[in-house]
């Protein structure tokens, strides 16, 4: 510890604390562009010199560290000249346009030369100018040079923390401009980061241009709809529309940064395609209806359907929605069936859910990268949670760690891993059992009790690892990173609930490493914002609330629509799922659907599920509520109601108990509010859960507020997880790649499909392979081709990347022109495709 | 593309650095000198391949440099003279004014037939023999007006 003298007042801090650090925690306010706790620092913007005593020369203290009996002054008349001056500099080429610059009023050199700035220039001299007019970098940043104060923060945050690396300074001196290779357009995450972070108006966001001052906007605290690493973040209206979605620095884990989807894909609100009021089918033909008439059709079917009914709900409903849509189905319709994903086998999320320990409560996603030792596996995480990504990189950047990234597929996280392997597609299972395996072959004693060891112990190696497509030196690698010194931090992403089979490989290694008494922390990686809450609050034909045993097992959503094309099922409740799009097998899903007699199907946009509904009702999205939702580690955090629901849609939750009150008019609890008191009443998990987590800027970035992470479960009885397995459609060589599915970087299930600038950054179908298996199929990045599977065939453009492993091609799930699950055919496993020219 | 000769001299430079990416600026040297002076966008994206470094990078360590060309092609000869303050002090200016004349072009422009090119730069190091120039690659010391004149009859 040093203790140092600031202004006079004596404080004492870590040793290496930033004088600038030490100086805003003791309370004194000193300007910065160039500094962010994020970022490597440069001190080249001198906006935060200070005096230290002994020392003729001020010092920038975004990069000196204290030393123990420094005194330190920061608002002396030589400090305050020096601020004045660096102003001055920067105003000398500044454009000063403010009146048209959209960074007006929120502006970081504005408030400065206000506060601090000589009210007076004395540069005479003509202006420099690096371009006469605006010019578009992307489909979402537009960027104006002349205002740049060269503080590098977009430079390094595109290469430090998101890792695209596609932002360099070009000259020198005055003439530095921060821009692109060459000022060409960009081929990047289009993430906006460097927008984000820039403090004046160089960067901007094209979609927002000249729309509105900042002082006109009205904002509320919320949380990104799309993926589960919870990202905060701040959405603003006028008149009604929502024209800006922006992250703030050292709120919420994500800090300052967003992806694009979630910067740029929350326009889907404005939707003129948006539901706005109630549909009821008459004749064949879906018309407008009361709600009172809806309600009245819903009850009369209901009724009739009797306890052969089934729900499934969206993953990206709020905790309390899902908690009162479970109470619904259980305690008022008198049915267990019950879902919240249209893509996952119910056993596939009762193993993952143990394997990943999700019922042993909430971990922090950065006590997971605290560890020595990280492996990432069963993920794409660059493109399905890129802000988890940026986290990581940024981590992983600042301490000697290991960090391991297992997936058929090359990402751009992989410039950060100490060890990269290739798998097969769907190997993940074998990898892990060779790994444990590995493990177990050095510490027989201490591993041979430990439950599921038997399944694999009498493997040999060369299977495992020839299984998984990967050398035993690799496996040997991993097994020794992972039983070296320290903590093992594992990242589980969705394709274990994808091909189930892997999930006893990941829960063996779990209970391996642990019998060998390390200290495991693991992170599942989801894709739908609420995934968590909704299997927390028992939407799950399996376990009720806090995974709590049930009397009686219900269907999952395979199951339902088995049921329904035998007519033992008889009405369906959909909530915001389109499980026409999501179902592996289309067909199957349709001619299921077809053969109920009643189907409600509540959402947003007329999905192709609402085409089939017997009514439709009008529902809300993110901001038209209020809410909690639980992010991959558990971390329960709320969202406010920014604006009331289009026209006649209403909130989902009031839409639930509207259904509930047909049938008891006790129906509730009433509001939000009063089904949260419920949840932490009955849900121990959520007991005590702390709401704190909330937008409040704090200096020291601080993001990790553990209160915020749900409780242990306390169960005794363990989740059903038996009868998992992995099915793949057999190799031939006229199919010679396994189909692989996911999220794309710009897109998260189809709610993104509906939003205006996403769609511009991706709007059709791509097919990712190898850069090696197109070469040796004589195809180029960007070429269109034919992608035929035994039961579908289709075109898309063709995307190659370089370091991927051979025989999987990936399209992702969002694409409504390739509906990756009509390839699928239920009963027949993941299935294979050919790509050939179109 | 490079040609054959390039290739191999940037394989044997790249041999002095332990990682690659610190190769770039011999890279683009030679890249510039095979260009004829200046470098083009795609110089810069194959020098980005070899070196296994970002396309802005690469650009941004030739931006940074006055000695590398970005994009602006330049004469046959390339005049660069001296305008720090030793040089200055010892009427680099009026040097300057008097090629200007000669040439009967502007600082930083080439004459119509692409034979030479005039810029300024900052210190070349070579102080002792102010006022000084250098032409391509090699130095012209302690200049005066007639023998500016004669260097630049010998080059035409």
């Amino acid at each position: 510890m040093s203790t140092v003298k600031i202004n006079g007042k004596e404080v004492t801090v870590k040793d290496g604390t930033l004088i600038l650090d030490a100086a805003r925690d003791a309370g004194f306010e000193i300007p910065t562009f160039c500094y962010q706790a994020d970022l490597m620092g440069v001190g080249s913007c001198r906006m935060c010199l200070v005096e230290i005593e002994g020392q003729k020369k001020l010092q920038p203290s975004c990069i000196t560290p204290v030393l123990h009996g420094m005194s330190i002054h920061t608002e002396t008349p030589t400090v305050m000249s020096a601020r004045a001056s660096m102003l001055e500099f920067l105003l000398a080429n500044h454009a000063l346009d403010c009146p048209v610059c959209d960074k007006g009023g929120e502006c970081e050199l504005q408030d400065m030369v206000y506060k601090y700035g000589p009210h007076k220039g004395r540069h005479a001299e003509p202006k420099f100018k690096f371009q006469e007019k605006d010019y578009v970098l992307s489909p979402v940043i537009i960027k104006n040079s002349n205002r740049c104060v060269q503080c590098m923060k977009c430079v390094r945050v595109c290469g430090e923390v998101v890792g695209a690396n596609v932002l360099g300074a070009l000259g020198r001196g005055d003439h530095q401009e921060e821009t692109s290779f060459l000022r060409s357009f960009l081929d990047c995450d289009q993430d906006g980061n460097c927008i984000e972070v820039c403090p004046v108006g160089c960067f901007m966001r094209l979609p927002y241009r000249y729309k509105t001052r900042p002082w006109d906007l009205k904002g509320k605290d919320t949380v990104c709809p799309y993926c589960a690493t919870g990202c905060r973040m701040v959405i603003e209206e006028r008149d009604g529309i929502v024209i800006r979605a922006k992250a703030q620095l050292g709120v919420g884990l994500n800090s300052e940064t967003l992806c694009a989807r979630g910067r740029f894909g929350f326009d889907f609100i404005n939707s003129p395609e948006r539901l706005t009021k109630p549909l009821v089918k008459r004749f064949g033909t879906l018309e407008p209806a009361s709600w009172e008439e809806a309600l009245g059709v819903i009850k009369d079917n209901f009724i009739a359907a009797g306890k052969n009914i089934g729900g499934i709900a969206s993953a990206r409903l709020t905790d309390e929605e899902l908690y009162l849509f479970q109470k619904l189905f259980r305690s008022m319709l008198g049915s267990p069936n019950i879902d919240s994903s249209a893509r996952w086998a119910p056993e596939a999320v009762e193993g993952f859910i143990k394997a990943t320990g999700m019922d042993e409560g909430g971990a922090s996603a950065f006590d997971c990268m605290e560890s020595d030792t990280v492996l990432i596996t069963g993920t794409h995480l660059s493109d399905e949670n890129p802000v988890t990504d940026y986290i990581v990189r940024r981590i992983s950047a600042g301490r000697a760690m290991n960090l391991v990234i297992a997936s058929p597929r090359a990402m751009k996280l992989d410039s950060s891993a100490s060890q990269i392997v290739r798998h097969n597609a769907a190997a993940e299972g074998h990898l892990l059992d060779a790994v444990t395996l590995s493990v177990y072959g050095g510490n027989v004693d201490k591993l041979r009790d430990v439950p599921g060891i038997n399944r694999i112990k009498d493997a040999r190696q060369d299977d495992l690892a020839g299984k998984a497509g990967c050398s035993a030196d690799d496996i040997k690698a991993i097994a020794r990173k992972l039983t070296g010194e320290g903590s093992v931090g594992l990242f589980a992403g969705t394709e274990f609930l994808r091909y189930p089979g892997s999930i006893p490989g990941l829960a063996l290694l779990k209970n391996a490493l642990k019998a060998l008494g390390k200290k495991v922390t693991i992170i599942p990686v989801l894709d739908r914002a609420n995934q968590r809450g909704a299997w927390e609050m028992g939407v799950h034909p399996g376990f009720g609330p806090g995974y709590s045993p049930v009397k009686e097992r219900g269907m999952g959503c395979a199951d339902m629509l088995e049921a329904a094309s035998s007519g033992e099922l008889q009405a369906l409740y959909v909530v915001q799922s389109d499980i026409v799009a999501m179902h592996p097998d289309e067909n199957f899903v349709r001619g299921a659907l077809s053969g109920l007699k009643f189907l409600v199907v509540q959402d947003c946009f007329m999905s192709e599920t609402a085409r089939l509904a017997n009514v439709v009702l009008p529902a809300s999205s993110f901001a038209e509520k209020d809410g909690i939702l639980t992010n991959q580690e558990g971390r329960a955090q709320i969202i406010r109601k920014l604006l009331p629901p289009p026209v006649k849609a209403k909130r989902d939750i009031d839409i639930i108990r509207a259904v509930g009150e047909t049938f008891d008019r006790s129906f509730g609890p009433k509001n939000p509010v009063l089904v949260l008191d419920e949840i932490r009443k009955e849900v121990g998990m959520y007991g005590e859960v702390s709401l704190a987590f909330n937008n409040k800027r704090n200096v020291d970035n601080k993001l990790d507020l553990k209160e915020a992470l749900v409780k242990p479960a306390g169960l005794a009885e363990g989740l059903n997880a038996s009868g998992l397995e992995t099915k793949l459609e057999p190799k031939t060589d006229e199919h010679p790649f396994l189909l692989a599915t996911g999220n794309h970087l710009f897109h998260s299930g189809r709610l993104s499909r509906k939003s205006p600038t996403l769609i511009g950054l991706l709007k059709n179908a791509i097919v990712e392979i190898s850069a090696e298996d197109a070469s040796a199929l004589g195809l180029m990045n960007g070429d269109k081709v034919r992608i035929k599977g035994r039961y579908y065939e289709a075109y898309a453009t063709l995307h190659t990347r370089s370091g991927s492993k051979g025989g999987v091609a990936f399209i992702a799930e969002n694409y409504d022109d390739v509906p990756v699950n009509r390839f699928f055919r239920r009963g027949e496993g993941v299935p294979r495709v050919s790509i050939t020219k179109a | 593309m490079f040609s054959d000769k390039a290739k191999e001299e940037i394989q044997q430079v790249l041999k002095k650095y332990p990682n690659r990416r610190s190769g770039v600026m011999d890279v683009l040297r030679i890249a510039q000198r095979e260009r004829g002076g200046h470098l083009v966008k795609e110089d810069m994206e194959e020098i980005a391949r070899i070196l296994g470094m970002q396309t802005v990078e690469v650009n941004a360590s030739a931006a940074f440099y006055t000695m590398y060309n970005v994009e602006k092609p330049v004469g046959k000869y390339h005049i660069q003279v001296c305008r720090n303050i030793s040089c200055l002090l010892l009427g680099a200016e009026n040097l300057i004014k008097h090629m200007e004349r000669e040439l009967n072009i502007r600082v930083g422009e080439t004459t119509p037939d692409k034979k030479f090119t005039l810029s300024t730069v900052e210190c070349l190091g070579s102080c002792g023999t102010a006022p000084m120039m250098q032409i391509n690659d090699d130095y012209y010391e302690n200049l005066t007006a007639e023998k500016i004149d004669k260097i630049l009859k010998d080059l035409k």
